[in-house]
């Protein structure tokens, strides 16, 4: 096992990493910029290191000075976190370079996920479905015609170089296609300067469904259940549980084994998720692998009692992990909710702003994961993430209640936070019911706003 | 690295509190400037491995108090050349050659005074100034991270 790891990252994941290694016994080493010099990271961990100043480019994103940290304190291995380098093929690459061990898989599954069309491939190969549609642009209308026939309608025609919901069109029959193949066509001329068309399968009424595996070194590799993700706003997670309510019990498996297809097709080794979309009939199709431990991690640890982060320094370090898994390993109903200095009511503007006062919420099964604390200046050059409250009940209906008052009993005040915002999901109908997609917050707009 | 403590900032410290502060944290010399008056103790027997309190007290410490204006050391106008990058300090190109500036050597500014080596490439650092170098504050072959002092240069005027 490691002796010392480095993080390279911040807020509530680094110090989750720090959590880990405290009870794993290894020595931790934040390497943080000048504008994370005050925060819990830096206070909590052996020893700190600033790598630059606060523009992420110049630090936490900067290569030279993160393995040079790492070189300078004896570091064995870097633990990535999310976002920033944690899907960073080059960084992983010189790492290994540098004899220092990349708390991740190996740089070749992350070039290969990373690259959309090449992830795709792979997964088609693998035998896990992906959502039918033209393997590149249309050269005619005839071509869209023959292939939408052929995978069925509804479709939807979008512009190669689209993007903010212009140069798309869902066509639901045959009748309508070639009409909306000549606008999209002349809106994406006009709008992009390139008039390339492609078509896919519209997936209706999609809930985002992932599956969480992991992998090591000597190729085992397991499933540990899913989670829901479709809450979301333009493609960003609000709130996430586990499992998914209303599947299948036979789309459960699909699902799984199309995930452990993926995970098996490019050797995967530590923590992954293998995200699905799911359509009404409970069709499901692979989206993407994200190669590294998620924000939403916590809501797979309440429901099978395994840390995360753990198991992925274990597989890191080349031992196998510490459990076995087997079906009636899941317990329970997890929630999580992630709290933003944002304001829903303004677009999610960022509020970033002192934290005047701060109470997190307690009781039975209710983890609050956050790096704040009262008189925490929120920096605006980060995202905004501020806490994250996961909740853990014998059931949805259990769970659900926990989550509603642990919002309502969470106190953050300075700054906008969206806990209101989230305190109002959990009591729509829709959401109780478990009957939402990612379409369900264009739906429901007056859930941005405050009650008149 | 990052475990240290600095004493700046406005507020004036009595003698005591400075000697406290010596004798707390075991410290063999401590310097602290504030509000016009400068401050250094010196600590003969420390630090002593793991001394009580009462063992540590301040019989031992030679206490200097001045007035900064008067001090032939004033260290005000005194220009910090910090790391630009976090990595390894030297002082010389090669372990065999000899350092590039030593203390009172004077630089141009812009001349090379050190090396922070990073991921094995030696980065030099060029002096922002002309003057002549007051203080070496890192030896050499210490990690240092971005923003560290690595020199002190007198300015010319």
């Amino acid at each position: 096992m490691f002796h010392k790891i480095l993080i390279a990252n911040r807020g509530e994941i680094a110090l989750r990493v720090i959590r880990a290694c405290r009870e794993m016994g290894i020595r931790t080493v934040i390497a943080h910029s000048t504008a994370d010099a005050d925060s819990l990271p830096v206070r909590l961990a052996d020893e700190s290191v600033c790598i630059g100043p606060p523009e992420a480019r110049l630090s936490y994103l900067n290569i030279p000075s993160i393995i040079s940290a790492a070189a300078i304190t004896d570091s064995e291995a870097i633990h990535p976190g999310y976002g920033l380098l944690a899907e960073n093929p080059a960084f992983a690459e010189i790492c290994r370079a540098c004899g220092i061990t990349f708390i991740g898989p190996s740089p070749e599954a992350i070039r290969l996920m990373g690259d959309k069309a090449q992830a795709r491939e792979m997964a088609k190969h693998a035998g896990a479905p992906v959502v039918p549609g033209s393997e590149g642009p249309l050269a005619v209308v005839d071509e869209a015609q023959a292939l939408a026939d052929s995978i069925g309608y509804p479709v939807i025609v979008k512009a190669t170089a689209g993007g903010g919901g212009r140069g798309m069109r869902i066509v639901r029959e045959r009748e309508a296609l070639a009409r909306a193949y000549a606008t999209c066509q002349a809106e994406a001329g006009a709008a992009f300067g390139s008039s390339e068309l492609y078509l896919e399968k519209f997936v209706e009424e999609a809930r985002h469904v992932e599956v969480q595996v992991l992998g090591d070194r000597n190729g085992m590799r397991l499933h540990l259940g899913e989670r829901d993700c479709s809450v979301q706003r333009r493609h960003q997670k609000l709130l996430e549980e586990a499992p998914a309510p209303a599947l299948l019990p036979e789309t459960r498996a699909g699902l799984y084994k199309a995930a452990l297809a993926v995970a098996n097709s490019v050797n995967y080794a530590s923590a992954g998720t293998v995200e699905f979309l799911v359509d009404r009939a409970d069709r499901f199709y692979f989206i993407e692998m994200n190669t590294r431990i998620q924000v939403e991690h916590p809501v797979t640890e309440m429901i099978t009692g395994i840390d995360l982060v753990r198991e992925q320094i274990r597989v890191a370090a080349g031992e196998p992990p510490s459990f076995v898994m087997n079906g009636n390993r899941l317990r329970g109903h997890a929630i999580e909710c992630r709290v933003n200095a944002e304001d829903p009511a303004r677009n999610f503007q960022p509020s970033p702003g002192t934290i005047t006062a701060y109470h997190p919420p307690g009781g039975p099964g209710v983890r609050v994961d956050t790096h704040i604390y009262a008189g925490y200046t929120v920096p605006p050059f980060y995202d905004s993430l501020l806490a994250k409250v996961i909740v853990h009940g014998n059931s949805r209906a259990e769970a659900l209640a926990r989550m509603r008052q642990a919002l309502d009993s969470f106190i953050i005040e300075g700054v906008t936070t969206t806990i209101p915002f989230l305190s109002r999901v959990m009591r729509h109908p829709d959401f109780i019911a478990g009957r939402v997609d990612t379409k369900f917050l264009e739906r429901e707009p007056q859930l941005l706003q405050p009650p008149a | 690295m990052a475990r240290r403590g600095s004493a700046r900032g406005p507020a004036a410290f009595s003698i005591d509190q400075v000697v406290e502060l010596a004798v707390r944290h075991n410290l063999a010399e401590l310097e602290v400037e504030a509000a016009g008056t400068r401050i250094r103790i010196v600590r003969e027997h420390a630090p002593a491995a793991s001394g009580s309190r009462a063992d540590a007290a301040p019989a031992s410490a030679a206490v200097v108090q001045q007035p900064a204006a008067e001090s032939v050391e004033s260290t005000a106008h005194l220009v910090t050349v910090e790391a630009p990058m976090v990595g390894t300090f030297y002082r010389a190109p090669k372990p065999d050659a000899p350092p590039f500036v030593a203390e009172g050597d004077v630089v141009k500014e812009g001349q090379v005074i050190c090396i922070v080596e990073a991921m094995k490439l030696m980065n030099e650092i060029e002096s922002k100034v002309a003057g002549r170098i007051a203080k070496v504050v890192v030896e050499n072959g210490q990690p240092v991270e971005f923003g560290q002092p690595l020199f002190l240069v007198d300015p010319l005027r």
